[in-house]
């Protein structure tokens, strides 16, 4: 008879992950049992505490290195905590737009224009689910940049991934836009997830095991040429390459951005993307390097074709969030340039890169919020004219943010951009960087023309205007812009934390 | 801390205080930023004062850690040719800011705004020329475009938005590149000798040609579109066209001197294989550029577009003169920029004047001003007559050097650039004869004349011009210095007089 | 050859200085100095002119071989072997200019004080005449090209500030530019020659390349003469940069005497016989200006015939004139001498002509049109003498001045030798023949015959400043030309300077020969003018003439070729250039920009909102990257 030992978990290590969990279910047990009036207040307390306790055990496991937290199944190492910290960041920050009354439906379940609806917004009805299933989301997302099994893997995906589905529907107005979107999103995201678990099929038949240093020993083995291996390194890819909105997988993202709430698409743009990138890296770095020189030119191609599309398509939106949704694919292009560099300078610099696009994007859609007429949010950039004269200083960040994006020194974004372009060119990869600059320049002609519009243009119509941004939401874009700024100016400490801890464990 | 460091502080500093005031406040923001221009001026003069000439290398050293992970220091230092660039520059804010006293009202916004930027930009311009550290050049390269962008955008008139975009989009474009080529050196730095932006460690780095060949491109063209070069040139008759008198001056006289310095303090430096390589190339682009600019001149109806025309042409013989790889066209082309500086800001102010009193920078529509505004006439003539290089003014002596220098190595290219000599005449004396000269036509019989203030603004670029072009030994007493070890790192020397021996 | 040496002085600068502190002085205080403007200028001038009497009294006590003497200022451009001083050099040769400048100026200076004296800018006017002074002592004292190029700009500035100090009249003002723009082509050969200069022998100053020349090849040395002849041609209107001379006569009357007749335009000559060591070692250069002074001199005199102006009639002469200096600079050592002997004695006639015709204007309201003067002798008496010497001086009638100076030139032309001596010993000669010619033209027209002009002109003596140096300069005519001659006392004067070796040169004709075809030259010219203009002339241009006299007037359409090849080609090229910078170049910028998008429009189009297209493209996208795996592996 077989002596069944039970797992011995490292519960320190995986604490972060359990809190934000343990924070979610509580959130829905208060939509259990606190009537709704309450229920606003007590989330708006317990999803930034949640959020700050993980941050803190974060900070406290800074030191810690295990593979064997969870039998294997999850890593706990630098470039976790880093992402797991940049997320919470991110998160908190996200929040301070989220906490924000209006932007979601008062009652998701009511047809749009119905009755009922109205009945819900005359009661000042709210959807409070939007804290739990906003800290599930994040919980997988922590997991999934901390998974070194593929089953984990995929489930951290799926964990993170549906409540994303469900909050991109949420949205106040325009609701059936919405809910158009979230249905691609879903739809979409279930069939890359499919190509996704097919990839892990394959990589498991290859290599008979589901553990990352399992797989990677088959793959060294092998030097890395077998059809069912390429199949799966491909399959899988797609997966990943579909959550990080690279070319051509990224079609979702546009749609999903537009017709999300607004404080969701800048939540989705930044943590999603650490989440994603940080499987991504550890995947290629640490799994997949002995078939290195297999997929690292097909991921040039990749990124190549995302930055060039990315920045070239932006310049035909008429619509700041579809907007931000292209640069946001350049931007992962950019950083796919991290990932093909394969070196540490390649880790170090995205890492960077993600933190600091993160927080300039959360800023960026937080002024999204903020500009608004009678109906709500005004995302169409030709009403943006004379935001310069009207909000002299919300128009001056907006416009940090976007130079932050185009990549000009004393902003973060040149710091990022300068490293993973010298970890690109490290890695060989000259012709990535010549790309990289040129749709940089093809970027900031966009960029340009935004600011022009904000400060040059005459305002065509008064109804638009900047709502006087709400504590918190003034907070959020302040505190992005100074972040902005004093990475664009004072790197130095972030980057020498993030440089004793990228290395990644195996 | 350098004095270098003090004097980039003190117009921040400035800006600072014209921040503190009213919107309303116009007449206090001009005051404080006058002011602080003056004594920014004054003490880069006392600093002048302090160089060492017979000293090589930087003086007035500063080095600080900036950002240690990559290499990057906060380095400054000042050699001859940075200063004497540094001194056109702070010479020229007062002039400017004197000269162009209402021209910020016209503005899309307070005045205030318009001092703060002027002022941030003197910061850029002092750091662009003393940065002894790639990436801090880089930095303040780049950043120098956003106020320049506001400015132009901001305050000019007619098609000032289109003018500010095209120059932001050729700067970032040309900025891009360099990037390139800069990430290039660092890696390559960081293989060899560790992670340093230093120049002189940089240009210590051995690359192989192919790469040095492209990353010389990159910073080339970079410059080429700063400077601006032929073919490269078409957004600065735009911006100089669209931009406030003073923006211009700015522009023409001091930041796209910043290509030209930076074709020699970092294309010939860091990468003298390739420079020599691509010379001949360079050559021929300069002179196209200086024929091509005249000609463009010559053509112009417009007094803005017409001296911004005159500019490419004079910035062919500048490149020329440092691409010559002689001292003579070195020195030559250095001493030009800070000619060109002088004359084309005394040319550009005067042109300023009259339009604004016209309400029209049509040449066709002033006629006999010479009877009507004496001092005006006669400041934009003798400014008109440097600007064709005429003996006894300053631009001839550097003129005179670039050809001399150019011709011991590239005979045929200095006689094209000769030929620059006939066009200057007719590209100066036409807008001369048609505005200053002949009956007094309608509509410019009660302009006035220069008050007291235009004439102190102007005073001192028009000595300038008459002081070097009989006494330019100051100038060039701190820029041969530089010439002769620029020339030397890219391994030239001049050629001996050949006794017609193979001509 | 023997060693000369040369004396340094603290004085030459005063020469320079002083006109240009004068000007300056004038210029700046501006109508606060109408009042005693005028008299300060004539004094500086008159300083100038003794200092230069000074000067020459102390050269003639040296020896012949010391009697240079130097000045260093200051270092004015000094790049590694580029050294170029503030010098200036006053020689045997310097000496002769500066004292015709300042003698020939302060007359001039003196007769302009009542020329002018109802023009309100008279004081601007002064304070240009003494910047083109001090410009033009600098040309002819600097001691290297470089210095010498200063003052060659400056009066060239001058010159454009006073053919245009009228300037109210367009056409005036365009006949400065043209003159600017003339000289301008001139110059881009002496900044080539400059150029040359510096590369081959590594130095710019006249005794530096001077000591080198003969070790020089030859193929350098044509190339710095034949730059030098095209600097020459401009200032001095020389075929083919001749026809800004013509109307450069815009300017105020004195000014085309002392500018455009006595001293600028002689600059060309004086840059010739300066850079002597470069022409004596460049044969073919040598050749050229040979060429170029008689091709002029013909050229000039054709278009004196044909001219009723009569400033542009002078004008004409002086072209022709020069012609004769330059022909002479060109046949080296023999010549030297004789065209700075012409080009001194033509100094005094030309400019006591034009003075002379300068106070005709002054009688006749500015009239300029000699159909329109007629038997004025009666009406200015001294006018009519002076003009009278003048003219048979130029005319070469023994014993004035012209007479001697010309006669040399004709002699050592045919000294030439073989057919060159022939040829152009005839065309010197037949130069003579057309100059007496127009001469006896514009003499009969304007004094003698009958009275042509309107009723409402009163011809009346010009005041005694105006004739009093017009009888100096008369006086001049007569005198210069024997005292120059008599005993060679030039030649050797100058011997030192442009002749260092000695030359023989063998007769080709006998003195006593040249002299006889030369008188008779004259006799024919004179008889045949008589012959045509004893009748009665007609008031107004008779416009039935033949096509000979047409081109003539038309300055032998010299303008007409211009504008012709230069100018409607240059128009052409700029209109094509604007145009290919706004098309072309910027329109590919613009091009570029529009692609871009262009495709971002199409790219766009993938964007359906189809989630089926959207699953497509991800299908398409696993393709893709399937395929390129398996072309990669395989």
């Amino acid at each position: 008879m077989t002596v069944f030992n039970t797992p011995t978990l490292d519960y320190g290590a995986l604490l972060p992950i359990l809190i934000v969990f343990i924070g979610a279910v509580i959130g829905v047990l208060v939509e259990a049992f606190v009537k709704p009036a309450m229920r606003r207040f007590v989330h708006s307390l317990l999803t930034p505490a949640t959020l700050l306790v993980a941050l803190f055990q974060v900070i406290a496991n800074r030191e810690t290195v295990t593979t064997t937290a969870a039998i294997g199944s999850v890593v706990i190492d630098g470039p976790v905590i880093i992402a797991q910290g940049s997320l919470l960041l991110l998160s908190l920050l996200a929040l301070l737009f989220l906490l924000d009354v209006d932007s979601f439906a008062p009652e998701a379940s009511a047809l749009p224009g119905s009755e009922e609806e109205k009945r819900a917004i005359a009661s000042g009805k709210q959807q409070t689910e939007i804290f739990p299933l906003m800290l599930f989301s994040i919980s997988g997302m922590m997991l999934f940049s901390a998974a070194s099994d593929l089953i984990t893997l995929f489930v951290a995906l799926e964990v993170l991934s549906l409540p994303l589905y469900l909050m991109a529907g949420l949205s106040r107005r325009r609701r059936l836009f919405s809910q158009e979107s979230a249905l691609k999103y879903f739809l979409l995201g279930a069939y890359s997830s499919a190509f996704f678990i097919f990839g892990a099929a394959f990589l498991y038949g290859y290599a008979g095991s589901i553990t990352f240093p399992e797989i990677r020993n088959a793959v060294i083995a092998s030097a890395g040429n077998d059809v069912i291996l390429l199949i799966g390194i491909v399959f899988l890819s797609v997966g990943l390459l579909f959550k990080v909105g690279a070319v051509p997988f990224h079609a979702w993202t546009p749609d999903v951005y537009q017709g999300a709430p607004t404080p969701i698409t800048g939540f989705m743009a930044a943590a999603t993307k650490v989440a994603a990138f940080l499987a991504t890296l550890r995947i290629f770095y640490t799994v997949l390097d002995g078939a290195l020189w297999q997929w690292q030119l097909i991921l040039t191609g990749v990124a190549i074709i995302t930055m060039a599309f990315g920045s070239i398509v932006a310049i035909a939106q008429r619509d700041v969030k579809r907007m931000l949704a292209y640069s946001s694919i350049a931007h992962a292009g950019f950083l796919l340039t991290g990932v093909v560099a394969f070196n540490k300078a390649g880790l170090e610099s995205s890492l960077f890169y993600l933190f600091a696009y993160g927080v300039a994007t959360l800023g960026a859609f937080g002024i999204v919020t903020l500009i608004r007429d009678g109906q709500g949010e005004v995302t169409d950039l030709n009403r943006w004219a004379g935001l310069g004269k009207k909000s002299p200083a919300i128009a001056s960040l907006f416009a940090l943010f976007l130079l932050a994006f185009a990549g000009i020194p004393l902003t973060s974004g040149f710091i990022g951009k300068f490293s993973i372009f010298s970890a690109a060119y490290e890695g060989g990869l000259q012709s990535v960087v010549i790309v990289g600059v040129l749709s940089s320049a093809i970027a900031a002609f966009f960029y340009i023309r935004v600011i022009v519009l904000m400060f040059f243009t005459d305002s065509s119509d008064s109804s638009v205007s900047v709502t006087l941004p709400t504590r918190r939401s003034s907070i959020g874009v302040w505190s992005a812009g100074i972040v902005t700024v004093a990475l664009g100016v004072l790197p130095t400490s972030t980057l020498a934390f993030i440089t004793d801890l990228a290395i990644f464990a195996r | 801390m350098s004095v270098l460091t003090i004097l980039g502080i003190l117009p921040l500093l400035g800006a600072l205080v014209v921040a503190t005031l009213g919107k309303s406040d116009a007449r206090r923001a001009k005051l404080v930023a006058l002011i602080t221009s003056i004594i920014t001026a004054l003490y880069a003069i006392l600093v002048a004062v302090g160089f060492e000439i017979d000293r090589p290398g930087f003086q007035f050293i500063e080095s600080r850690e900036w950002i240690p992970t990559f290499g990057i220091t906060y380095g400054v230092g000042v050699d001859g040719l940075s200063l004497v660039l540094i001194l056109l520059a702070v010479i020229l804010v007062p002039i400017v800011i004197l000269a162009g006293w209402d021209e910020a009202e016209s503005g899309r916004w307070s005045a205030k705004t318009f001092y703060i930027l002027i002022l941030v930009l003197e910061t850029m311009m002092i750091g662009v020329f003393a940065a002894t550290d790639l990436f801090l050049f880089y930095v303040f390269f780049e950043a120098m475009l956003v106020p320049v962008y506001f400015l132009i955008g901001g305050y000019g008139s007619g098609e000032r938005i289109q003018a500010a975009v095209k120059f932001l989009l050729y700067s970032l474009f040309g900025g891009l590149l360099m990037l390139a080529s800069m990430i290039g050196l660092y890696v390559m730095a960081n293989d060899q000798i560790g992670k340093t932006f230093d120049i002189s460690a940089l240009s210590r780095l051995e690359i192989s040609s192919t790469t040095e060949h492209l990353l010389f491109l990159g910073f080339f063209i970079a410059f080429a579109i700063k400077a601006p070069l032929w073919p490269v040139h078409t957004w600065l008759p735009d911006a100089a066209k669209s931009a406030t008198p003073g923006t211009s001056v700015l522009l023409l006289g001091v930041l796209d001197k910043v290509g030209t310095f930076g074709m020699i303090r970092y294309c010939l430096e860091l990468f003298p294989n390739a420079s020599r390589t691509f010379t001949p190339l360079i050559i021929t682009l300069a002179a196209i550029s200086i024929i091509y600019g005249a000609f463009l001149a010559i053509g112009q109806k417009e007094i803005k577009r017409l001296i911004a025309f005159t500019s490419i042409s004079h910035f062919g013989f500048i490149v020329m003169g440092i691409f010559a790889m002689t001292t003579q066209g070195h020195a030559g082309a250095a001493l030009y920029m800070v000619n060109h500086g002088f004359s084309t800001a005394a040319l550009f102010l005067v042109a300023g004047w009259m339009i604004k009193r016209r309400g029209s920078s049509m040449i066709a529509d002033f006629g006999g001003l010479q009877r009507v505004t004496p001092v005006l006439a006669w400041s934009f003539f003798i400014a008109g007559l440097s600007g064709l290089a005429l003996p006894g003014l300053s631009s001839f002596v550097s003129e005179i050097l670039v050809l001399v220098g150019t011709y011991t190595r590239y005979p045929v290219a200095a006689v094209i650039g000769g030929f620059g000599i006939i066009l200057a005449a007719l590209y100066i004396l036409i807008p001369v004869q048609r505005t200053l000269h002949g009956p007094t036509t309608p509509g410019n019989e009660n302009l006035t004349d220069l008050n007291l203030r235009e004439k102190i603004a102007i005073a001192p670029a028009i000595a300038l011009i008459v002081l070097l072009g009989f006494y330019p030994k100051p100038a060039l007493d701190l820029i041969n210095p530089v010439a002769e070890t620029t020339i030397a790192k890219v391994g030239f020397t001049d050629p001996v007089p050949t006794m017609g021996s193979e001509r | 050859m023997e060693s000369t040496i040369t004396l340094t002085s603290n004085t030459l600068l005063y020469f320079v200085a002083l006109p240009l502190f004068s000007s300056a002085l004038l210029l700046l205080l501006g109508r606060r100095a109408d009042r005693w403007g005028h008299i300060l200028a004539t004094a500086v001038a008159g300083a100038t002119f003794v200092l230069g009497l000074i000067e020459l009294l102390a050269m003639v006590g040296r020896d012949e071989y010391s009697r240079a003497i130097h000045q260093k200022v200051f270092t004015w451009i000094s790049v590694g072997s580029f050294q170029v001083d503030a010098a200036l050099l006053l020689d045997q040769l310097s000496i002769c200019f500066v004292l015709l400048i300042t003698g020939v100026g302060t007359l001039i200076h003196i007769y302009s004080i009542a020329y002018m004296a109802e023009d309100p800018d008279r004081r601007r006017f002064f304070a240009y005449l003494n910047l083109f002074i001090a410009a033009m002592l600098l040309l002819v004292l600097g001691d290297s090209f470089l210095n010498l190029y200063v003052g060659w700009e400056g009066v060239g500035l001058a010159s454009y500030l006073l053919i245009g100090f009228w300037n109210k009249k367009a056409e005036y003002a365009t006949a400065a530019k043209k003159a600017f723009v003339a000289n301008r082509v001139g110059d881009l050969g002496l900044s080539i020659a400059i150029m040359i200069a510096f590369a081959v022998f590594g130095t710019v100053t006249f005794k530096g390349i001077e000591e080198q020349a003969e070790s020089a090849s030859q193929a350098a040395m044509v190339a710095i003469g034949l730059m030098l002849l095209l600097a020459a041609a401009g200032k001095s209107a020389q075929f083919p940069l001749q026809s800004w001379l013509g109307d450069a006569m815009a300017g105020p009357t004195p000014v085309s005497a002392l500018i455009h007749a006595a001293t600028m335009v002689t600059a060309g000559v004086y840059l010739i016989v300066r850079s002597n060591f470069i022409f004596d070692n460049a044969p073919t250069a040598q050749f050229v200006v040979v060429l170029v002074g008689a091709i002029t001199l013909i050229f000039g005199a054709i278009i004196g015939m044909a001219k009723d102006d009569i400033k542009k009639a002078l004008a004409a002469s002086t072209m022709s004139q020069i012609g004769y200096m330059v022909l002479a600079a060109g046949l080296g050592p023999i010549g030297y001498a004789f065209a700075i002997m012409h080009l001194l004695t033509h100094g005094f006639f030309k400019a006591g002509l034009f003075l002379g015709a300068g106070s005709v204007m002054h009688g006749m309201n500015d009239e300029v049109n000699m159909r329109r003067y007629g038997g004025l002798a009666r009406y200015m008496p001294i006018t009519t003498v002076t003009f009278g010497l003048g003219y048979l001086a130029i005319i070469g009638v023994p014993p004035f001045a012209g007479f001697y100076s010309k006669d040399k030139i004709i002699e050592a032309a045919f000294n030439l030798g073989g057919s060159k001596g022939i040829i152009f010993g005839s065309l010197t000669l037949l130069g003579a023949v057309i100059t007496a010619f127009y001469m006896t033209r514009v003499f009969m027209m304007t004094f003698l015959g009958k009275k042509r002009w309107s009723d409402d002109a009163h011809p009346h003596e010009s005041p005694f400043l105006m004739w009093g140096p017009m009888v100096l300069l008369a006086i001049g005519s007569i005198a210069s030309g024997f005292l120059l001659y008599s005993g060679k006392r030039l030649e050797y004067w100058l011997k030192p300077v442009v002749d260092k070796h000695g030359h023989s040169h063998e007769e080709f004709l006998s003195h006593s020969t040249v002299t006889t075809l030369a008188l008779s030259a004259v006799v024919i010219g004179v008889v045949i003018a008589i012959a045509k203009y004893r009748s009665e002339i007609p008031s107004t241009a008779p416009d039935k003439v033949s096509i000979f006299t047409k081109v003539a007037r038309r300055d032998l359409l010299q303008d007409d070729f211009n504008e012709a090849v230069l100018m409607r080609p240059g128009q052409g090229l700029t209109k094509v250039l604007v145009a290919t910078d706004e098309k072309v170049i910027d329109g590919g910028v613009r091009v570029v920009a529009g692609a871009a998008l262009g495709s971002a429009r199409g790219l766009r189009s993938i964007q359906s909102g189809y989630v089926r297209n959207y699953a497509l493209l991800i299908l398409l996208g696993v393709a893709v990257l399937i395929g390129a795996i398996w072309v990669i592996t395989a």
